[in-house]
């Protein structure tokens, strides 16, 4: 409990810091929202000037800060000044969409690398691995917008499947089943592209943490005594080869709000990738400061939860 | 069941005989193919007889330990035959093998790797069991682990640490309890001792004797001491280079002046006595 406490106090510091640094480097960085504003023929400098006062950015860095961190405490996060509005309702609907996608492609990606990288650890060398080998290397080399364009002609050339969006526009007139349906199928695509893009990197993982363990003599010994290979694999192998792919599965955890940014803007899926686009380009730097901001809470809660996954399953850091 | 597993064995047949066994490893190039080969054992015969202790001795990499894991099938042999009671290991159906290596045991010689270090030592002794069905109830695989801790002098209380909280001669102890859980015939000491200071050499030692007193084992004793190999087998065999350059009593092996590996390896030859008699007094290893 102690160490669970002392790690959540070192998030909570990891956290300010990512937040001092954010908000330093955005405001430092050249131009801004009212630079942006002046090159509109439409509105007067003296506009500009009072837009500028009303929204505090008149202000030096540090009182800024502070006030930005006075509107965190009230849930604010900011006031996007692209959306008129405060930037955690914004966010919250764009994050919930964002993790609803990572969260069924990370799942998804694990259920297909955990199987395919045991399998190659078990017939290392073999045509299976060899096989698996080559397709990981294939789906490596492809760079995620590729594979997202690719899927994109697909639906658009197949018709099977929509080609962005997470809903049809008149789907809310529907029944529920239909409704389920209807998210399911302009789920399809996206989950796949992130699915196809995470699954390589773990299978190799999973694959390398498996052949050091299964040339373990605990698992030869093991074997000796005639323990069936499907017992060795889960009751010794997989268990004492965890230890990795726990501190990976906190990684992927982390990177859920991260990982499909670029695939949303391609796949155009309400998340948070069109949302921070906007907002970077739009020097929009509150709306920036909170997406950052939530990465790296969820890298914390990842992290967090690796560690406690850990301490769950070896015995050995539990002596500790 | 029984504590005691002595099975009637003709004396004059060996329970393990080995013949022309030969070893290799491919050496693999681009995309896998195969370039070339290195033979780890050339056409070794040996024989091991019901309840006597043969060493098996030679320089590191001559391919002991290459020969141990052909014995239990944890490597496939190129060529030759390992006849155990008169069947072929090599050409057995699985599941006729899987009944016969219940009765074959290797004990590697790092038991801090050789034991799973997430199991309690009851879990690590109840799994053998578990997997041939020996034990129906908890109750009786409990009573089981009792009978073989008690044999190998293992306290009650280490049945619930693990292993890497038990010191090198303990876990030692577990890993041969665990072996002797499924009442072997024949077991392969492969540099058993060599991880363990002198004292607890000693005591696991004198434990291994008083195991095959009791229940008539067999041991393949692996080892580059030639001292303890003279102190613990009635017969020696000496291998270099993948081959076996001599068989022989232990006092035959050490004044016959045949190989320069073997001089090197033991300048003289104690007798058993004088090996293991100072070291019995010691008190427990823990």
């Amino acid at each position: 409990m102690i160490k669970v406490a002392s790690r959540i106090l070192h998030g909570l510091l990891l956290l300010a810091g990512v937040s001092v640094l954010a908000f330093t480097l955005l405001s430092v960085a050249p131009g801004n929202f009212f630079d942006e504003l002046r090159l509109n023929p439409q509105v007067s400098p003296a506009t500009v000037a009072a837009l500028k006062i009303q929204y505090g950015m008149d202000r030096p860095l540090p009182v800024r800060y502070l006030r930005w961190l006075a509107s965190v405490t009230r849930g604010d996060f900011g006031y996007s000044l692209s959306y008129h509005s405060a930037v955690a309702p914004l966010l919250m609907v764009r994050a919930r969409n964002t993790l609803f996608l990572t969260g069924l492609a990370t799942l998804l990606a694990w259920m297909v690398a955990l199987p395919w990288g045991v399998l190659e650890a078990l017939h290392r060398g073999g045509w299976v691995d060899r096989i698996g080998g080559g397709v990981t290397a294939a789906l490596l080399a492809i760079p995620d917008v590729l594979l997202g364009l690719i899927l994109l002609l697909l639906a658009a050339r197949t018709g099977w499947f929509p080609t962005g969006g997470m809903v049809s526009a008149d789907a809310s007139n529907e029944a529920l089943p239909e409704r389920l349906r209807d998210i399911a199928v302009h789920l399809f695509f996206p989950v796949v592209a992130l699915a196809l893009g995470t699954v390589p990197v773990l299978v190799r993982h999973v694959r390398s943490a498996m052949i050091l363990v299964l040339d373990s003599p605990f698992i030869e010994a093991a074997h000796g005594l005639g323990i069936p290979r499907w017992r060795l694999v889960y009751r010794h192998a997989l268990p004492a080869g965890m230890n990795s792919l726990i501190s990976l599965f906190g990684f992927s955890i982390g990177a859920l709000l991260s990982m499909s940014l670029l695939m949303e803007v391609v796949l155009s899926w309400p998340g948070l990738g069109p949302l921070v686009l906007e907002a970077i380009l739009a020097r929009d730097i509150y709306v920036v400061i909170a997406a950052v901001m939530l990465s790296s809470v969820f890298l914390v809660i990842g992290n967090l939860l690796a560690d406690v996954l850990l301490y769950w399953s070896d015995p050995r850091i539990r002596a500790v | 069941m029984a504590a005691d597993f002595k099975t009637a064995q003709n004396p004059s047949q060996p329970i393990m005989a080995v013949r022309g066994l030969t070893l290799s490893y491919a050496r693999r190039g681009v995309f896998n193919a195969r370039r070339s080969s290195v033979r780890a054992l050339r056409d070794i015969s040996l024989e091991m007889f019901a309840g006597r202790t043969l060493a098996l001795v030679g320089p590191s990499g001559c391919g002991k330990t290459s020969l141990a894991r052909c014995l239990v099938l944890l490597e496939q042999p190129s060529a030759g035959e390992i006849v155990y009671k008169g069947e072929n290991l090599i050409e057995m159906k699985r599941e006729h093998l899987k009944s016969v290596l219940r009765e074959i045991h290797l004990i590697f010689q790092d038991s801090a790797t050789a034991l799973n270090p997430r199991l309690t030592v009851e879990d690590i002794l109840a799994e053998p069991l578990l997997i041939h069905g020996l034990g129906t109830t908890n109750e009786e695989r409990r009573q089981r682990i009792q009978e073989v801790t008690a044999q190998v002098e293992l306290p009650a209380t280490w049945l619930n640490k693990r292993p890497l909280d038990l010191s090198g001669g303990q876990r030692q102890r577990v890993a041969i309890a665990r072996s002797i859980m499924l009442q072997p015939r024949l077991l392969i000491l492969d540099e058993a001792l060599s991880a363990l200071d002198l004292s607890t050499q000693g005591q696991i030692a004198n434990l291994l004797l008083d195991l095959q007193d009791r229940h008539g084992l067999t041991y393949l004793f692996i080892t580059h001491d030639l001292t303890m190999a003279s102190a613990f087998a009635s017969e020696i065999a000496v291998m270099d280079a993948g081959r076996v350059v001599r068989r022989d009593s232990p006092s035959k092996v050490f004044t016959a002046n045949l190989h320069t590996n073997c001089e090197t390896l033991a300048p003289d030859s104690p007798s058993r006595e004088t090996v293991l008699a100072p070291l019995t007094p010691l008190g427990n290893d823990e």
